[in-house]
């Protein structure tokens, strides 16, 4: 066998293998071994982060790419399922990103959760999901994506109810779990159609012989489960209940890997899209709706992580509608630099509720620049990544997205929504920003406020350096599949950034309002409607239910019990008797001389009449 | 009409009187019950040998067993009435009314 492919498979199964070491040491009944888990597991992350990047340097030299069969699963006369690895552009380049995130999570989640009991099983719990993302991002074949995408959705479910005594989080965590579910539906149905009509589950046959099919019904499975695992418009309210969990899950699950996986799993079947317009205006209008309905939720938020969250569910709207644009590659290079620095400023959030002693709402607190002067510089580096400030990690693929929808002949509304959500983003990064960092502190003084701990200043300096990298590196070494439209007019190349400005510009002047009043009590619909989330939780968790078991209790007791056998069945027979029977015992009297009386005279006038 | 007609139809009508007149207990309306019965018995017993046919000649063995059910019926009210209001006279049944 070749040597570089060779080279190429090892190094992938030999991350597989470091990752899964920690796992088996805790199933050994020595309660030694579970011990000390937690260095364990950072130090196999870090080491499968410097061996994934061996795999990445020769794919950037040569350009090798492999598929590794391993093991005959299930083979019957007609359908087989192996286990298939797949080491394309797309594993190659996500897997150390990945592995470099979580990393520097594991290490911030040392310092966090260093007085939580059971820390040990968090780090497990974190290291299950890495290896159910890995063998999502890594699968060949539809069966083995289904394990890892039912694997990640589990353990976001254990890891959101994590404080399980508290009962919002126990509400997260189911609620995460059944929207997930709402849609693995249309996965099992794009599954089912695809073992019919295909006859495999591999994803080479599904390429070859889906072009004389009509795709519709798979495809609109495929996007189901890409809008309940991504969280887009319709099945987005786990996302921000999600913040139920520690800021480590935040920042792994909810923010760089797991949420991803519906666009990733868009991004490897895109092949299928190609040809179908329909499914692709229906990915534009979702994302666009998706990206502009969450940044106007952001905007009002009070929750630090909330808005981080908003954010994140707009940042997957956007990914949308790069998929809907028919350019999965830039969905992809999305991927790659949003886990930056989004995990970054989930970190820093981490940092800064730990530091003012969990308080996570930013009207109480302020002036975190003198405090935490690295902390708030990292914010603001990773805000202005996310607007896309020019040559930072953000700016290369969301500026690539907006030129790439500007100079398409699609959907004019997806594209005014998709530039009014970036001003929005502009928006409420500021307000994270000017109610965080600027300003005069408005808690109560606390003492420890400090930035001594390298556990936690060295992750967050990691990826302040990927978050103003890594766009730079990943488009430096990596060609685009489709060719980009260079020529453009210069209002449209500079439409992004314009948006950008404005929002920024709006947000600066409100933010000197906010010391100012014009008048006595604000117009508050609008923000209202954004404060409350567009209503939409409160509609469907709650409306929803109470109709079914208003409509239960209809049935049940009102028709069954009350109409048909109280009023019309065995009880009608009853009471329409007893009245009945009342009245002619009130009758009798019982006098029965009186009564033989009557009957003497009626013989006598019978007689009577009758003989004479 | 016949001296036989003539003795039935009066003994009948006596004791039919006698059951409506009654006064003072429910026992002797039921005697002058049984006293018609019996009139009634002896009439379909005469009237086979009068007539000279034997079409109803079960007729009084019918009757009979028709009145002793009713007579135990009539019995069983007594002694209803003895239960709930200690005796068979008539005016303790409606002792209450105003």
């Amino acid at each position: 066998m070749h040597f570089t492919t060779l080279i190429l498979s090892s190094s992938l199964m030999t991350i597989f293998l470091i990752l899964v070491l920690p796992i088996l040491g805790t199933l050994s009944p020595n309660p030694a071994g579970s011990l000390c888990i937690k260095e364990g597991v950072k130090t196999a992350v870090k080491l499968a982060f410097f061996v994934s990047l061996l795999p990445l340097f020769i794919f950037l030299n040569e350009g090798v790419e492999a598929i590794m069969t391993n093991w005959e699963w299930m083979n019957t006369l007609m359908f087989n399922i192996n286990i298939t690895f797949k080491f394309d552009l797309y594993s190659i380049v996500f897997i150390p990103v990945a592995l470099y995130v979580t990393w520097s999570i594991l290490e911030f989640t040392s310092w966090y959760m260093h007085n939580d009991p059971n820390m040990n099983r968090f780090f497990k719990y974190l290291l299950i999901f890495l290896i159910a993302m890995i063998v999502l991002v890594t699968a060949n074949n539809m069966f083995q994506l289904f394990i890892g995408w039912e694997g990640v959705g589990i353990m976001s479910f254990l890891l959101i109810g994590w404080w399980f005594g508290r009962a919002d989080a126990n509400t997260a965590a189911l609620q995460a779990v059944v929207y997930n579910r709402v849609g693995d539906i249309g996965l099992i149905l794009a599954m089912a159609w695809m073992a019919v009509n295909l006859n495999s589950w591999e994803m080479q046959q599904l390429f070859s012989m889906a072009t004389n099919h009509d795709l519709t019904i798979p495809l609109l499975g495929l996007v189901l489960a890409a809008t309940g695992k991504s969280a887009q418009f319709g099945l987005h309210p786990w996302l921000p209940s999600a913040m139920e969990g520690p800021t480590p899950v935040s920042a792994l699950l909810h923010s760089s890997t797991m949420v991803v996986a519906g666009i990733f799993l868009l991004i490897r079947l895109s092949p299928l899209m190609d040809n179908n317009p329909l499914i692709l205006s229906t990915c534009l209008c979702l994302g666009a709706l998706t990206t502009v309905f969450t940044a106007t939720c952001a905007l009002t938020q009070n929750d630090i992580k909330k808005i981080v969250a908003f954010s994140t569910s707009s940042q997957l709207g956007l990914m949308m509608v790069t998929i809907g644009l028919n350019q999965p590659h830039l969905a992809f290079l999305h991927i790659c630099t949003h886990a930056f620095f989004k995990a970054m400023l989930f970190l820093c959030s981490g940092s800064i509720i730990h530091s003012l002693n969990d308080e996570q709402d930013i009207r109480k607190m302020g002036g975190l620049h003198q405090l935490l002067p690295f902390t708030s510089s990292c914010l603001t580096v990773g805000s202005l990544a996310l607007t896309g400030t020019p040559f930072l990690a953000g700016f290369f693929s969301k500026d690539a997205i907006i030129e790439a929808l500007n100079t398409s002949y699609l959907n004019a509304w997806a594209l005014v929504l998709t530039l009014l959500a970036t001003a929005f983003t502009a928006i409420y990064s500021l307000r994270v920003v000017f109610f965080v960092s600027m300003g005069y502190p408005r808690f109560n003084p606390i003492s420890p406020i400090n930035e001594n701990n390298p556990t936690v200043m060295n992750p967050i300096k990691r990826l302040a350096w990927g978050s103003i990298f890594a766009g730079l590196l990943i488009t430096a070494n990596i060609s685009p599949l489709k060719t980009p439209i260079m020529t453009m007019p210069f209002t449209l190349k500079m439409a992004a950034l314009t948006v950008t400005i404005i929002g920024l510009l709006t947000a600066l002047e409100l933010a000197s309002l906010t010391s100012q009043q014009f008048k006595i009590k604000p117009l508050s619909t609008t923000h209202h409607f954004s404060n409350m989330l567009g209503f939409y939780p409160s509609v469907i968790h709650r409306l929803a239910p109470k109709t079914n078991l208003i409509l239960g209790q209809l049935i049940a007791n009102q028709t069954i019990d009350q109409t048909w056998l109280e009023k019309t069945g065995p009880k009608m027979v009853a009471s329409a008797n007893l009245p009945l029977i009342s009245s002619t015992s009130n009758l009798q009297q019982g006098v029965i001389k009186t009564y033989f009386l009557m009957f003497f005279f009626t013989m006598i006038l019978t007689i009577l009449i009758l003989v004479v | 009409m016949t001296l036989t007609h003539y003795a039935f139809s009066s003994s009948y009508f006596m004791s039919f009187l006698g059951l409506i007149f009654y006064r003072k207990h429910l026992l002797s309306a039921l005697l002058c019950l049984e006293a018609m019965m019996l009139i009634l018995f002896i009439s379909l017993c005469l009237w086979g040998l009068i007539l000279a046919s034997t079409v109803f000649s079960a007729g009084p063995m019918i009757l009979l067993a028709f009145s002793a059910c009713e007579a135990s019926a009539g019995l069983a009210l007594l002694v209803a009435m003895a239960r709930t209001h200690g005796t068979d006279r008539l005016k303790n049944l409606s002792l209450l009314r105003c």
